[in-house]
């Protein structure tokens, strides 16, 4: 098999994971090396379906031994299977890289054999990036679960990031679906690699030279959709992996039915996109916006609002904290305003200090009024005047009432829901509605609905 | 504001150059004055005003020089970088906000409610933008052991190129075509230099054409086709990077040259 049709396989089989960041560690150049990691991370390009690539983002191997049934590379499919050597990998990395088509390496692998043989191959092409090639751009390493604690160590001194996968929100469909894994055998390297890094960053700090074990930490990712969980319950889950783990990321991955199976959704079922996208921005609003899980979900509210972001959300259902005034409120109130975000409230404290704000600066600095406007005040002034219907029509998110012509094929011209709508607006369009009409429709619903609430 | 006191309709015209563009800013501080217009020759037809010519004092741009460093990188950057871009009129943009600086010191540069500070900030992320997206996107090709590649940038980014790509590639000798301005950034021997050049031959050398191909079929294999959503791809890559992106070049001189606008 060439090395193309190998580079095929196993990208394809990897594509389903959707951590592609090369974020979390700045890192310059040095003479005797090649590359460099830029701690904002650095997309390389962008895949039809929109995605990031940032990474050569491969398994080792896709001939697993284990059967999840969720897996396309499970034991039981039928599928072309394919694996590297230590040595392709690394030189195929090396040649990508100085071309400019990716910042490192994102290497994962199904269960070639056993946990611990998998791992073994996979620390060897690290080995050989680091050491012979002396490769010095980023590389992330999904370590395998029930694989000897020492080798997790040995990973963590050669990668950027490493990654446990818990792959489902809860203990009960982690048994139900994938049989060979348990909960323990994820959480444990978890465990470990939290008090590496932790233990790193303080040896680090004392001698410079020390050894540095994932310096950008950890991440994990989960599928969503598949199994019965609330957007409460994947939340909670999210806040507690941070708090627990010191994780840097928690990725969504909307489930795609790819195999047939009775505990499954069928295979006709949509990829639930726009939930993914609600609660990534949940996500960025514990991260970076000072909320907490439950703050935006509640019992009686256990899910997410498909036509109004969780941040809109919870601003319509606390009329008491605003209007906030922009010229006197703390970055934390600015960040609870809908349409400002975390750059805006930068500037806005910063440029405050030196000149009164009016509505015609903060445009200038770039604040985005739409939304703002009815949230807050400038020296007393109200800028925004609407009535409940007004606001209530600019608060609803376009996304999830998108339509467009997507290029499938050349001769097909009509307009479909985007693959992020609400689910009502496919589910209209699949019935044979025409897709703006459905739009308008479920959007007029909609607009009734959160006018009636505010 | 003071430094606004006395805008003039007379209009500057210098040599384009940077210095020459210090002379303006010291002209018009010297003469307590904010011209209508500052013109490099490419835009000097176009002035409606009276015109007076700014000579180049190589004296002169360094005493604006020196008071520029004295108010620090942020507002130093901001008009060294600023003058890379290509937008007509950025000129008197950058120079307005000089004098603010000048005049308030350099918190000015934070003040974005001002319209001056803002059109600067606006002119200088226009230009760190593009060239933010060459790092992302520049397509290197190997001939003989040297890397080598084509750009066409709006604004003149080659000199925001040169520490990332020196850094990341500390040992490798390179060369960036901007073909839009015919200037090139070359590295070798761990030594840069800029080059006026005026044609690029892409390479056809068979190894480096056959990683181009591993590259692409990596890019196809990663496509989701349940997740396509080429408007939200367009919208992270510009056409207009399209031809310079070896992944995103049909693959046959006539088939797929897709038909939307
Ligand atoms: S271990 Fe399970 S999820 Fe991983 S590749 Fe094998 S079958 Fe797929």
């Amino acid at each position: 098999m060439d090395l193309g049709e190998k580079l095929e396989i196993l990208a394809d089989s990897a594509k389903y994971d959707v951590a592609c960041t090369s974020s979390g560690v700045d890192r310059p150049g040095q003479h005797g090396s090649l590359g460099s990691c830029a701690a904002a991370g650095i997309c390389h390009a962008f895949t039809p379906d929109g995605r990031c690539v940032s990474l050569l983002k491969v398994l080792y191997s896709n001939a697993c031994s284990y059967d999840c049934r969720y897996c396309v590379n499970r034991r039981s499919n039928d599928r072309p299977r394919a694996t590297f050597t230590p040595r392709e990998l690394a030189d195929l990395t090396i040649g990508f890289y100085r071309r400019n088509y990716i910042e490192g390496l994102f290497l994962s692998s199904a269960v070639l054999g056993s946990p611990d043989r998998t791992m073994e191959l996979m620390i060897e092409a690290l080995r050989i990036l680091r050491q012979e090639y002396h490769f010095n751009g980023y590389i992330h390493a999904k370590t395998i679960p029930g694989s000897d604690p020492l080798l997790v160590e040995r990973i963590g001194l050669l990668a950027d990031r490493l990654s446990v996968n818990i792959e489902f929100p809860s203990e009960n469909s982690l048994n139900q679906l994938a049989p060979d894994k348990n909960k323990k055998a994820i959480l444990r390297p978890m465990g470990q690699i939290a008090v590496k890094s932790a233990e790193s960053r303080q040896e680090l700090a004392v001698y410079k030279r020390a050894p540095a074990f994932a310096p950008a930490g950890q991440s994990t990712q989960m599928i969503i959709g598949a199994t019965p969980e609330s957007d409460r319950h994947i939340l909670n889950l999210t806040e507690g992996l941070y708090k627990k783990y010191a994780l840097k990321r928690v990725f969504f991955s909307a489930y795609l039915p790819i195999v047939a199976d009775e505990h499954l959704p069928t295979l006709s079922t949509r990829p639930p996109l726009l939930r993914e996208h609600r609660l990534y921005q949940a996500d960025w609003l514990l991260r970076y916006y000072h909320f907490s899980a439950g703050e935006l979900l509640s019992e009686e509210e256990p899910n997410f609002d498909p036509y109004l972001d969780p941040k809109c959300t919870w601003a319509v259902r606390h009329p008491e904290f605003f209007p906030v005034e922009v010229n006197t409120a703390s970055r934390a109130e600015l960040l609870r305003v809908p349409g400002i975000g975390p750059k805006s409230a930068t500037r806005i404290v910063q440029a405050r200090r030196l000149q009164a704000l009016g509505m015609a600066e903060l445009k200038r600095i770039g604040v985005v009024l739409k939304r703002a406007q009815y949230f807050i005040t400038c020296n007393g002034h109200t800028p925004g005047h609407g009535t409940r219907a007004e606001i209530a029509n600019a608060l609803l998110d376009p996304k999830a009432f998108g339509v467009g012509v997507q290029q499938l094929s050349l001769d097909d011209f009509t307009a479909k829901p985007l693959p992020a709508a609400a689910p009502a607006v496919h589910e209209l369009a699949a019935h044979g509605m025409a897709a703006d009409q459905a739009a308008r429709l479920v959007r007029e619903e909609a607009l009734t609905c959160l006018t009636k609430r505010m | 504001m003071p430094y606004q006191a006395n805008v003039t309709d007379t209009a500057y015209h210098y040599d384009g150059s940077f210095p020459g563009f210090l002379c303006c800013i010291f002209e018009s501080f010297s003469r307590r004055e904010i011209p209508a217009a500052v013109c490099p020759p490419e835009e000097a037809q176009m002035t409606l005003f009276g015109v007076r010519e700014i000579a180049t004092d190589p004296a002169h741009a360094q005493r604006v020089a020196a008071g520029l460093d004295r108010l620090g990188a942020v507002v130093r950057d901001r008009i060294t970088t600023g003058f890379l871009c290509t937008d007509p009129g950025k000129d008197l943009k950058l120079l307005r906000f000089a004098r603010l600086c000048f005049d308030l010191g350099p918190r000015a540069a934070q003040m974005l409610g001002d319209a001056d500070a803002a059109a600067a900030f606006a002119i200088e992320r226009a230009v760190t933008g593009e060239a933010h997206r060459y790092i992302e996107f520049i397509r290197f090709e190997e001939r003989d052991g040297m890397l080598g590649t084509v750009i066409h940038p709006k604004h003149q980014v080659l000199p925001l190129l040169r520490g990332h790509f020196c850094s990341r590639l500390p040992d490798e000798d390179f060369l960036i075509f901007d073909a839009t301005h015919g200037t090139a950034l070359l590295r070798r021997n761990r030594r840069v230099q800029y080059l006026a050049m005026e044609h690029y031959s892409p390479c056809t050398d068979e190894a480096e054409l056959n990683w181009q191909s591993l590259w692409k079929r990596f890019f196809k294999a990663l496509t989701i086709e349940e997740r396509r959503n080429e408007r939200l791809q367009m919208g992270h890559v510009f056409k207009r990077f399209w031809p310079d992106m070896c992944e995103m070049r049909p693959d046959l001189p006539v088939a797929e040259e897709s038909t939307h606008s």
